[in-house]
């Protein structure tokens, strides 16, 4: 990658013989998912787990190398008008689509390592299965080329085989549990009701811009007016930000996240909700071509409330997967405010500062796929090491599976977005953009960014306390179940993969500057200024009259330097001694047993308190008595559940309106077929009659 | 020959946090005594603890992993790389560019974290109850402190420490605007947060049902217990440090200069000496809250800080 | 063949062919119905021809016969069939006439003759503009399939006997047939051939399902069927 200063013709050179990487990685990424699907229906069961792993990593190499070299700055296009009937197929690689094409690539690489060995230790069923192994190929290649479609049909086409195939993964261990079922009903509606705020936005936009593909949409946006605009960007953006996974649209996340396989929830969490996030910023502010203050001032309240309320619910979750899908609710959250504040100052002219804000939330969705793939893969480890996802029931993992424990905590190092972790470095980028964003003028400006920034703030905090409750409950102190206590590590090829992932936080922790131009490239795609904050050794912000250098490989030096002096001087005072073994505080009364340790539930509770009106959890206590007597007890029955309280609010009514809907429509089915034909007739009729008067 | 200033200035201000955090603790410990009417222990009797524990035998309780036994050198490390990086005695140092506001914060709450996965570790019930308390308080006590930092940088236009102190030198009408001393106010409610004091946690306590701080550490004895303390003394001297550079710069060596250095020791020491006896003789006073009012503290210390924002904002004029 | 004179057949075969549609709305007599249904095949039959002939196109000749032959000879025996198995155990108590004839439908006739002409009126209404696109003497005639589409949907709703049901669907065809003929000169063999087969076996199924019906009820009123619902 040219870091900088390279001359102009070593760069031109170098671009010419990068455009046709593009399309030559590109027919090979698509060749080999092919070639995987087909393996996996094909083969038997012990070839076919490997050979598909080993296709799906080369489809993410594949795609990653496609991204890296848009990255670097090549462009492709390309229209193939026979592979879709109708309206053909238009490709487009630029630095934006780059971008989310590296990151689906390198995490779909180092997943598919890790779900080798994963699938190897289940049985036949789930994961390993004929189904899931043919189209996890698939949904890797999907994953891989929605970012690459040019048109609303190519785009469309995508994503519903992005969503199909994520669907049929999420649906593959259905054998092994009936909440599976469940889990795959909630994600297939919400994917397809999407789909369908995708499709009528994109109709109407292509309808009144004249014409489908995106070139054409970006040409003749200007044309279509204000109010028909606002309508688009509200009906996509729902559809978007609900594939990211932002509240209130959120409900399939937390139930399809932990019942799908380990690795595929990594793909999703790691790979799919970024698309949501590329959806709307190619969209909002590269179609579009931006908008009016109140598009970006609601996308940036939906993404607070997502970032609070969706790392409120990962403090209460005890099931640690779900703890990881609401955690990346939040995160996705972080993105969207950076997403809404770029396109705010944009709309109020200040456009390098919205180059800036685009530059943390791209940063934030990089660092992010980085953490929670590992996340994912770390949980995968322990659930198939244990069988267990409660961290009530877990701990003491760490003297068991070691490699495993210290992975989960890197990336939580990251999660919790404290240095010297890279989730910390894109959150300090976003922190800066908003803080310096007071330059901008305008009320509104005034209100919500302080507002933003105390959320970020108060979601920062609070992840901090559910990392360490994930770390230090689930692998610290000592087993709370026989499960836990015969965990045994996970084998080499889980570990290379959750390696790969490991070594990809820490490069983007210590060396951020690798992304640098990358960056800025997609961030100029969209039209704005490059703004040259990621690059050399760290990152610089200088902009107008503000400047903030942060460096993270200072940070990290210094840290080492006096965690070294911070050892060595007792060392030099005290005398040198062994260390020795003592009891733990027992006050007197036995050594104590593991159970007595703070469980998941009871680390939240504080927190719970506190947060008491917006979760308001349910208590049910049931006592029963001896028969002889009302005043012994007998049985004592204690259920403490903390629900979704926007999925109660507002899905609830909805459904319970649609059954009554469907209800109340049971009275048109009379019985007599004189009537069903009846209806058609009439519908008929007065289609035709409609038709005659209009003309 | 700056450079040289620079890295005795970086070097003195670690020396002076790692050796005075004892000193602080034992004048406010001395303070709070004579105005209990106690003799009290004698201001050097926090560095004879220290003394004493540094000869003990070092001990693990058994069932404890390196999560516990790095956790207080790794406390003590993110204080130090913070006392480097706060201008406490010089805003002309070879590392004045990397000090950011945000990134100083974040140290703080790094070092609050692996004490909190200590208490986990040690798999007891004190440990977990005292890190879920303070892993609640310190989740919300950041929107405070973040906030804070929002409104010390408006008027400078960074986060860089040195840059808004070297600003509130020049500018001393700053400090006395609204915006100002809200910020100032809501800072000196986070700060008793962050460090364990009353009315947020009572440092002396022995009650364990009572305890934050103190059930964290509840199981470290001997070298490590000196550590422990020794991070909870700087901790607690660089956020006092901190305040005074922020809201009370005068004398901080802006030029480097060998004289202007020592004088900013001086003053230095004897700011502190002031805050500490401040802090002391209200701690007299105050009774630690119960813990869930403590939520209700830090929410109006949030308020004020937001505050301290829009007042900045709105009152410099922009538009 | 002159141009006048093909103009003067054409309206002939397409007055025919609505008058069919408007006379089985008409008689009461099943037998009857089956008869008018089958002189409405000839017209169509002799509408392909007389297209097929005037643009010299052998291949619409050739479907036009198949048409006639399928909708004017195979059709109608099939029914008749039906109707004869319908009514072979009723001739002994004498109730064969009750078979042969339709019930009471559900608007009686004097109104769906009203409704006739409406549809008619709406599908001259409705055909306005694309006669205008192209006016010959085929696509003026386009009025004549829709009327008759509308009116076979009419009688399909309406009658409650299960032949008459067929009747008004076999009605739909035919009139989507013309207007495809009316319109666009035909279309292409295949589909021809396609829709034929599909109609075919349509009324194989049909005739079947009333012989079941009458040996389920005894009568192969469509009222008595009302289980189809939640």
């Amino acid at each position: 990658m040219p870091a900088g200063a390279s001359g102009d013709h070593r760069r031109a050179a170098e671009s010419d013989g990068a455009v046709s990487v593009i399309p030559a990685a590109l027919a090979t990424a698509t060749a080999l998912g092919g070639a995987g699907a087909l393996a996996g229906c094909s083969l038997p069961r012990g070839m076919r787990i490997p050979v598909v792993g080993a296709l799906t990593a080369g489809v993410g190499v594949g795609g990653g190398a496609v991204g890296v070299a848009a990255l670097g700055g090549s462009r492709w296009a390309a229209a193939l008008p026979g592979v879709l009937p109708l309206a053909g197929t238009h490709l487009a690689v630029d630095a934006l689509a780059g971008l989310f094409m590296a990151i689906a690539g390198a995490v779909v690489a180092a997943v598919a390592v890790y779900g080798i060995g994963y699938a190897a230790g289940h049985g036949p069923h789930g994961l390993g299965s004929r189904t899931a192994q043919a189209v996890l190929p698939l949904f890797a290649l999907t994953l891989v080329l929605v970012p690459v479609a040019a048109s609303v049909s190519t785009f469309l086409v995508l994503w519903e085989l992005m969503a199909l195939a994520s669907l049929l993964l999420v649906l593959a261990e259905h054998r092994e549990r009936a909440s599976v079922r469940q889990a795959g009903v909630w994600y297939a509606v919400m994917t397809h009701l999407g789909l369908v705020l995708l499709l009528i936005g994109f109709a109407l936009f292509a309808a009144q811009a004249g014409g489908e593909t995106f070139a054409a949409l970006r040409a003749g946006a200007h044309t279509v007016s204000p109010m028909v605009r606002g309508l688009v960007f509200v009906l996509v953006a729902a559809a978007f930000t609900s594939k990211a996974g932002a509240v209130p649209l959120h409900a399939w996340l937390p139930r399809a996240h932990p019942e799908a396989p380990s690795p595929v929830s990594a793909l999703m969490s790691a790979a799919m909700v970024n698309l949501g996030i590329y959806g709307l910023v190619r969209t909002g502010l590269d179609l579009l071509g931006g908008g009016p203050a109140w598009w970006w001032l609601g996308l940036m309240a939906t993404g607070g409330a997502s970032a609070v309320y969706g790392i409120l619910q990962a403090a209460m979750a005890s099931d640690l997967k779900r703890l990881l899908a609401y955690s990346t609710s939040e995160n996705m959250g972080l993105v969207l405010i950076g997403v809404g504040a770029s396109g705010l100052f944009a709309a109020y002219g200040d456009r390098p500062l919205a180059a800036l804000a685009l530059a943390a939330a791209l940063l934030h969705v990089v660092n992010h796929a980085a953490f929670k793939a590992l996340l994912f893969c770390a949980a995968g480890s322990v659930l198939r090491a244990t069988g267990l996802r409660d961290l009530d029931r877990l701990g003491g993992l760490r003297p068991r599976m070691p490699v495993t424990a210290g992975l989960f905590a890197l990336a939580a190092l990251g999660a919790v977005a404290l240095p010297p972790g890279n989730g910390f470095i894109s959150e300090w980028l976003l922190l800066q953009s908003l803080i310096h964003g007071l330059a901008v003028p305008g009320v509104a400006v005034a209100v919500v960014l302080p507002l933003s920034v105390a959320l970020i703030a108060l979601s920062a905090g609070i992840a901090a306390a559910v990392f360490v409750k994930a770390l230090g409950v689930g692998f610290f102190a000592r087993p709370r179940s026989e499960q836990a206590a015969d965990a045994k590590e996970a084998p080499p090829l889980m570990l290379a993969g959750m390696g790969l992932l490991g070594a990809g936080c820490a490069a983007l922790a210590l060396v951020p500057g690798l992304l640098g131009d990358g960056l800025d490239r997609a961030v100029g795609a969209v039209g704005l200024p490059g703004s040259g904050a990621v690059a050399g050794g760290g990152l610089k912000v200088r902009l107008a009259d503000v400047s903030a250098t942060l460096s993270p490989l200072w940070v990290v030096a210094a840290l080492t330097a006096a965690l070294l002096l911070a050892v060595g001087l007792p060392r030099l005072y005290g005398r040198r001694r062994r260390r020795a073994n003592a009891r733990l505080w027992d006050c007197g009364g036995g050594a104590p047993t593991p159970r007595m340790a703070y469980t998941a539930t009871s680390f939240a509770e504080p927190l719970q308190r506190v947060f008491d009106d917006v979760l308001a959890p349910e208590q049910d206590v049931n006592v029963t008595p001896v028969r002889e007597s009302a005043y012994l007890v007998e049985r004592v029955r204690f259920q403490h559940r903390v629900p979704d309280r926007i999925e109660h609010r507002l899905y609830e009514p909805v459904l319970r309106a649609l059954a009554g809907a469907g209800q109340a429509s049971r009275r048109l089915a009379g019985g007599s077929v004189h009537l069903y034909l009846g209806y058609g007739f009439v519908g008929l009729v007065v289609l035709l009659l409609i038709l005659a008067v209009g003309w | 020959m700056s450079t040289a200033v620079g890295y005795t200035a970086v070097a003195g201000q670690i020396v002076v946090v790692g050796a005075g955090a004892p000193l602080l603790t034992g004048w406010m410990r001395q303070v709070r005594a004579r105005l209990e009417g106690r003799a009290g222990a004698g201001v050097l009797q926090p560095w004879r603890d220290a003394r004493k524990l540094l000869r003990k035998e070092p001990i693990s309780p058994v069932g404890t992993g390196p999560a516990f036994r790095t956790a207080p050198a790794l406390l003590v490390a993110t204080t130090v790389v913070a006392a480097a990086l706060v201008p406490l005695l010089s805003t002309d140092t070879p590392v004045s560019g990397h000090a950011d506001l945000i990134v100083v914060v974040a140290l703080i709450a790094l070092g609050t974290l692996v004490l909190a996965l200590a208490g986990l570790d040690t798999g007891t019930a004190f440990g977990g109850m005292g890190a879920s308390r303070e892993m609640t308080v310190a989740a919300l006590v950041e929107p405070t402190i973040l906030l804070s930092v929002f409104a010390l940088s408006i008027p400078a236009g960074t986060t860089n420490i040195p840059a808004i102190v070297h600003g509130a030198v020049d500018e001393p009408a700053r400090l006395a605007s609204p915006a100002g001393l809200l910020a100032t106010a809501a800072l000196a409610v986070a700060v008793l947060a962050e460090t364990g004091r009353i009315p947020v946690d009572n440092p002396s306590t022995h009650l364990e049902l009572t305890m934050i701080h103190e059930a964290m550490v509840l199981e470290y004895a001997g070298p490590d217990l000196a550590l422990v303390e020794l991070g909870a003394q700087m901790r607690l001297t660089l956020l006092l440090g901190l305040l005074s550079s922020l809201f009370v710069p005068w004398g901080i060596a802006t030029s480097p200069s060998w004289a202007a250095l020592a004088v900013a020791l001086v003053l230095f020491a004897a700011k502190l000496t002031l805050l500490g006896a401040v802090l002391a003789a209200a701690e007299v006073f105050w009774a630690k809250v119960r813990l869930f009012r403590v939520p209700e503290l830090l929410a109006g210390s949030f308020l004020l800080a937001l505050l301290a924002v829009t007042a900045s904002y709105f009152l410099s004029g922009a538009s | 063949m002159s141009t006048g004179l093909y103009t003067q057949l054409l309206d002939l075969a397409c007055g025919a062919f609505l008058l069919a549609a408007v006379i089985v709305l008409w008689v009461r007599e099943l037998t009857a119905i089956v008869r008018v249904f089958a002189l409405q095949g000839i017209s169509l039959a002799a509408l392909a021809v007389l297209l097929g002939g005037h643009e010299h196109r052998w291949d619409l000749v050739g479907v036009g016969v198949g048409i006639g032959l399928l909708r004017a000879g195979v059709l109608p025996h099939l029914m008749r069939r039906a109707l004869a198995v319908l009514t072979a155990d009723r001739q002994r108590y004498g109730t064969a006439a009750t078979e042969t004839r339709e019930t009471q439908p559900l608007i009686n006739v004097a109104a769906s003759l009203l409704t006739a002409a409406l549809l008619t009126l709406l599908a001259y209404a409705v055909a306005r503009p694309l006669t205008e696109l192209h006016p010959t003497p085929a696509t003026r005639a386009l009025p004549v399939g829709l009327a008759v589409v509308l009116i076979g949907f009419f009688v399909l709703v309406t009658r409650r006997r299960a032949l008459s049901q067929v009747v008004g669907f076999l009605l739909l065809d035919n009139g989507i047939t013309a207007t495809a003929f009316l319109a666009t000169s035909g279309v292409p063999l295949i589909v021809e051939l396609g829709v034929s087969f599909d109609v075919l076996l349509a009324v194989l199924v049909l005739q079947i399902l009333t012989t079941r019906m009458r040996e389920a009820f005894g009568t192969t009123d469509i009222d008595d069927l009302r289980e189809l619902h939640d």
